[in-house]
């Protein structure tokens, strides 16, 4: 019979609570080789541009659509903002294969987690598998092809006070919680220049504004991000080509329709 | 013993008798289309018997926990790394049950040194439309009734599970009355706690078996259900098909249950 994988012997403990876990033991799991020799340096494959901040609503996250190799464009379709479960996002910088690749197990480990244990994962629980990925990833990463550097946006429906909650991440896997707002990729300098001016000195802190406010702000950000970097695809209403815009609120996720990215397009002094 | 074929089949009808009394106490499940969808029922007492297995699969079983945990976990690890090599779509009722539930359940069944599954297992899979539905019954011993042959003339919008034969066969005559796939979800809730009834009155009936006895009157049903309610609760899960995409899933917690119960 094929017994369900993690089934060894009688009496030992029955069923994977991790679905990595599981893939591995069906050999489905691609585990990178630790870096030989020692002297590589991780280069920087982050050409791209990703923000995230909490507003009144829960927490929008916001990516460019431009995918690079080297001084290439790729694709200017590229979709960096992935769903992960009706409350959860994963936005990426870095190498699309191994981040695509994870956001994929993620998504499946919350499922699986949820099916098997007949439990919904909590927050902390989610955050911390994501940095579990990034850290078995750090071989290849260190060979400087597979670097990813996400930013997690979810809201915790558990917590005494619910809201929205963001977390970023390093390429080694550590997890920091952002208090207002989070950026990545190569356009980021400029992004936090941005988020800090508008949340410190703006005419409202970020965390008070209602959702076209917060779509209208991220689309002033993005377009400045691109401005500087070649690696950022910015705003390109004429292409009909608009950033990837989704909010993670109490109903769910939401993605911003392109139509509602064009009534919200800041205007630009002349 | 091997070289004795006569106590093979022997051990294997004691190993049968056995199951079959262990498993006649099963309180029956009932999985039937409604106008959206599909709806799982039963009504247990402590402990959950309806379960998700995928994005558009869903299990209904009854039987020893012990066996049913360890078929649901299989269930659930064979679809889900399906769905994780391949895609969600690739993920198959009638693949997983055909070649991996039950030449396994099988096997257990007829290794006499070994333990057999204790357990009787509903599936239902919610297809693209209400004529691509699946509902699949699969026994211990790896038998399996499926609505899902293309050569059936008519192709029962429902799925049902209980201890015995008799009570699956009153079960399935009440729905085959009773049951129409353009429900709404109040009245596809009352058929099938209606059809639960029935089950259960035939699984408790001590006279002679006569199939075509009428069934109870709703006065009749009413009654029986009360008297179950008070040591009991419903259970009730949905297969979506409104949801898009992803897990169309959905337990109705008891707020909803209570709204639907009339």
């Amino acid at each position: 019979m094929p017994r369900p994988a993690s089934e060894s012997v009688a009496g030992a403990m029955l069923g994977f609570r991790d679905f990595p876990e599981l893939l591995q033991a069906r050999g489905l799991l691609p585990v990178a080789s630790p870096a030989v020799g020692g002297a590589n340096q991780p280069t920087q494959t982050q050409a791209t541009t990703i923000l995230a901040f909490k507003f009144a609503g829960g927490v929008l996250v916001a990516g460019d659509r431009r995918a690079t190799s080297g001084n290439v464009m790729v694709y200017d379709r590229a979709d960096k903002v992935i769903e992960i479960d009706d409350h959860s996002l994963m936005a990426i910088a870095g190498s699309p294969a191994a981040a695509w690749e994870m956001a994929r197990v993620l998504s499946h480990s919350f499922q699986f987690y949820r099916r098997t244990q007949l439990q919904e994962m909590t927050v902390s629980a989610k955050v911390r598998a994501l940095s579990k990925l990034l850290r078995d990833n750090f071989g290849l990463a260190m060979q400087g092809v597979g670097a990813v550097v996400p930013i997690f946006a979810t809201f915790d429906a558990a917590h005494p006070f619910p809201g929205g909650k963001l977390f970023f991440y390093d390429v080694m896997g550590a997890q920091f919680e952002a208090a207002d707002y989070a950026t990545t990729g190569s356009g980021s300098p400029a992004m936090r220049g941005v988020l800090y001016h508008e949340n410190t000195y703006g005419r409202a802190p970020l965390r008070s504004l209602d959702r076209d406010s917060a779509i209208g702000l991220a689309l002033r950000a993005l377009d400045t991000a691109a401005e500087s970097d070649t690696a950022t695809g910015g705003l390109d209403p004429r292409g009909k080509i608009f950033p990837v815009i989704k909010l993670v609120t109490g109903a769910g996720v939401i993605s911003v329709a392109d139509s509602d990215m064009t009534r919200m397009l800041p205007t630009r002094n002349e | 013993m091997f070289e004795e074929p006569f106590r093979f089949v022997e051990a294997i009808a004691n190993r049968r008798e056995y199951i079959e009394n262990e498993l006649a106490t099963g309180s029956p499940i009932t999985a039937l289309a409604y106008d959206r969808g599909i709806v799982l029922f039963t009504m247990g007492r402590d402990r959950q018997k309806i379960f998700e297995v995928y994005d558009r699969i869903a299990l209904g079983a009854l039987g020893h926990p012990g066996d049913i945990e360890r078929l649901r976990m299989l269930a659930i690890e064979l679809a889900s790394t399906e769905g994780f090599t391949r895609s969600a779509a690739d993920v198959s009722l009638r693949r997983l049950v055909n070649y991996s539930l039950s030449p396994g359940l099988k096997a257990a069944f007829e290794q006499i040194y070994g333990p057999p599954y204790l357990a009787r297992l509903l599936f239902a899979e919610l297809g693209a439309s209400p004529s691509t539905d699946q509902f699949v019954r699969v026994d211990f011993d790896g038998a399996i009734h499926s609505n899902g042959n293309p050569a059936l003339k008519t192709r029962p919008g429902f799925g049902v599970l209980s201890g015995t034969k008799r009570s699956e066969t009153r079960m399935n005559a009440f729905l085959t009355q009773e049951h129409r796939s353009d429900l709404s979800l109040t009245e596809a809730v009352r058929v099938a706690r209606d059809a639960w009834v029935v089950g259960h009155l035939a699984l408790i009936a001590k006279d002679e078996f006569n199939p075509d006895a009428p069934f109870p009157t709703a006065t009749e049903i009413h009654a029986a259900q009360t008297t179950v309610l008070t040591q009991a609760v419903f259970e009730a899960a949905l297969l979506d098909r409104t949801r898009p995409d992803g897990p169309a899933y959905r337990t109705l917690d008891a707020a909803e249950l209570a709204g639907l119960q009339g």
